[in-house]
């Protein structure tokens, strides 16, 4: 008994008992229901059977069932286009930012503190801001490009079908780009100057030091924010429900916001659940990849 | 000689603060040159106005006869090892010794040849495929000054590179680097706060304090001859003892070391009655039985290394004396204390400097 209690007080059963809470955080609120995801997803569900864990196995019907429907692959082509996009623009103009704070100007650090509010801000708030910019017939977006002589009429950006996904991806690259921008501030800071000026002694122009010394240096931050950035991205379903409710007809429905349809308002939860573990399957390789990247840190 | 680099009153300004004041030097072609100093000195400073990485505020920099002041790094053609070694951690030994090449348009095929060239003068043939964090210090080392050497370039720039090494591989790189120079007939600027890198590395030693130049010369005439008592107590090792004297008639002047004047002969003439500092340095002092020197004196402590023995005496100001061998003093002894007149430097009290 005493020594179980000096092991809890300082000894290893103190260590497991650290360990053990978040683990079991873990598994009560991640895990149990990851797993009855999956398992729910081979099952026939309906509105009756709901409550109950055992339900008739279906095998791969729901999977087959979900694939054969016509909106499947225009989904899946939207969500490619969705996570393509946003991570691209976010990483560019992240790293466009994180190379001008870089520059050190007076206010340089309080600025780029300010640009954090755009991640602070909740998914739906951003989303009804945007609604507000987009807006097809007074939005100020429309005014800006008209200024600009990009466009002559208005775009309706949320309605017409053609542009209603960029409207989303648009919001999207604004809430991520300062999160993208953070990390790679973080990298930027962490190659030594050293490297740079032996490089410029080597008879490196600025343009050849970029190419061969920060992004080399920075490819481990990098690889760790594509695979968060995809993580997040495939997370996105606030500006969706704000924006476009994933319409019109499907224009602008992704994978996430479509799992949400599926099981929460047309109750085929087999289904939606199906839609979640292809997801998870996507997640999963883009985890493993960021636990690799950040694990081969090159630091001199 | 010909000068290869010339600094002719270069200022430096960070802000308020004058980090070099009016800096004249010439570098001869082929030479080995120091610049030495305590830490803020301005030497570094100096150094990497040359390379280009720092803007000086006033005067002129030429390398082989071209003004370079305005000029970014890249076209100054000088290279530099820094302390850190600035390897380019995601490279390997190859394509850090290749970089300058690279970045020059040199095809592939050359440069593998250059670097195998260059690796087996450094000794690091077998290392040209391993990336900088699996080498030693010595080895990185070694990378560094290769890097530099492939690029042939006007002028080698070290900027305290052998800081991060232990004491014995620093005995040993000071001999290899001396040799890399004395075989490339290279230009080498080479900045230490360590006195003893500088006598034992360089033909010319710049002493610098506070951001000006106090003497320059061959590092025995600044041994023999220091022109100021700063240059006196910077180089040798222990420093030279400094007394405060009066100058008495007969080319000579007393000291006090707490138990009533001491009658010394100085070497110069200075008016009577100033007041001087007379410098004898520690291995100049020989210790003799009390009675048979200059003066006797109290032993303070001993210590010992086996082939040299310091003492130091119970005196004010104290004195250092360093005895080669072993010598059986205890704490407390009296002891006579003798040396040439030859051996006494004396300095103006005010000025410091040399008389």
């Amino acid at each position: 008994m005493r020594r179980l209690y000096s092991s809890l007080v300082d000894g290893r059963g103190f260590d497991l008992c650290l360990i053990g809470i978040p683990l079991a955080f873990l598994i009560v609120l991640s895990g149990v229901p990851l797993i009855y995801n999956v398992v729910m997803s081979f099952q026939a569900v309906d509105m009756f059977s709901l409550g109950s864990f055992i339900r008739p196995w279906v095998g791969h019907e729901n999977y087959r069932q979900l694939i054969a429907q016509p909106e499947f692959w225009p989904i899946m082509g939207h969500t490619a286009t969705f996570l393509v996009a946003s991570i691209a623009g976010q990483f560019l103009l992240g790293f466009a930012l994180a190379l001008f704070f870089w520059m050190n100007f007076p206010g340089a650090s309080w600025l780029r503190g300010l640009f954090l509010v755009s991640w602070v801000m909740p998914g739906l708030v951003v989303g009804a801001v945007w609604n507000w910019l987009l807006s097809g017939d007074f939005g100020v977006f429309n005014f800006v490009l008209h200024q600009l002589h990009i466009i002559s009429d208005n775009v309706f950006w949320r309605s017409d079908p053609a542009f209603s996904l960029w409207s989303v991806i648009i919001a999207n690259i604004w809430l991520g780009a300062s999160f993208n921008m953070i990390l790679l501030s973080v990298g930027l800071s962490s190659i030594p100057d050293d490297l740079y000026e032996a490089a410029e002694l080597d008879g490196a122009g600025a343009l050849t030091r970029f190419w061969t010394i920060t992004l080399p240096m920075m490819r481990s931050t990098i690889g760790a924010l594509i695979s968060l950035g995809l993580i997040f991205t495939l997370q996105q379903f606030d500006l969706f429900a704000a924006i476009t409710a994933g319409g019109p007809n499907n224009s602008s429905n992704v994978a996430q916001y479509w799992a949400w349809d599926l099981s929460f308002k047309q109750y085929d939860f087999a289904k939606g659940a199906a839609i979640s573990v292809i997801m998870i399957v996507v997640v999963m390789l883009a985890s493993v990849y960021y636990v690799r990247s950040t694990r081969h840190e090159v630091r001199g | 000689m010909t000068t290869q680099i010339e600094f002719s009153g270069v200022n430096k300004h960070y802000g308020a603060y004058h980090a070099l004041k009016d800096i004249n030097l010439s570098i001869g072609k082929g030479s080995f040159v120091a610049l030495v100093g305590p830490s803020g000195c301005g030497k570094s400073t100096l150094l990497r106005s040359l390379a280009g990485l720092e803007k000086i505020t006033g005067g002129d920099i030429s390398i082989a006869g071209e003004v370079v002041t305005t000029l970014p790094p890249r076209k100054r053609d000088v290279a530099m090892v820094f302390q850190s070694y600035a390897l380019y951690p995601h490279m390997t030994v190859e394509e850090n010794l290749t970089y300058s090449l690279r970045v020059h348009g040199v095809s592939k095929g050359e440069r593998k040849k250059a670097a195998a060239e260059v690796a087996a003068t450094t000794g690091l043939s077998d290392l040209l495929h391993r990336y900088p964090r699996e080498l030693s210090g010595g080895q990185r080392q070694r990378v560094a000054m290769s890097r530099a050497i492939i690029r042939n370039p006007k002028a080698f720039l070290f900027d305290e590179p052998l800081s991060n090494l232990d004491a014995a591989l620093r005995v040993h790189m000071r001999k290899e680097i001396r040799a890399l120079h004395d075989r490339l007939g290279a230009t080498s600027v080479y900045v230490t706060h360590d006195q003893i890198e500088a006598m034992t590395m360089a033909d010319h030693v710049v002493v610098l304090r506070a951001g000006i130049i106090e003497q320059q010369g061959r590092p025995l005439d600044l041994y023999d001859k220091p022109a100021n008592k700063f240059v006196a107590g910077f180089i040798g090792s222990p420093a030279m003892n400094f007394l405060p004297a009066t100058v008495a008639e007969g080319r000579a002047a007393t000291i006090d070391l707490g138990k009533g004047p001491i009658r010394l002969t100085i070497p110069v003439a200075a008016p009577i009655g100033s007041s001087v500092l007379i410098g004898i340095r520690p291995e100049h002092i020989t210790l003799t039985a009390p009675g048979e020197g200059r003066f006797d004196a109290p032993v303070a402590f001993t210590e010992s290394t086996g082939s040299t023995t310091f003492v130091s005496t119970a005196t004010n100001p104290e004195l250092m004396v360093v005895e080669t061998g072993r010598r059986m003093v205890a704490n407390g002894d009296l002891v006579g204390l003798a040396f040439a007149d030859t051996a006494v430097h004396v300095f103006d009290g005010a000025t410091e400097k040399r008389l």
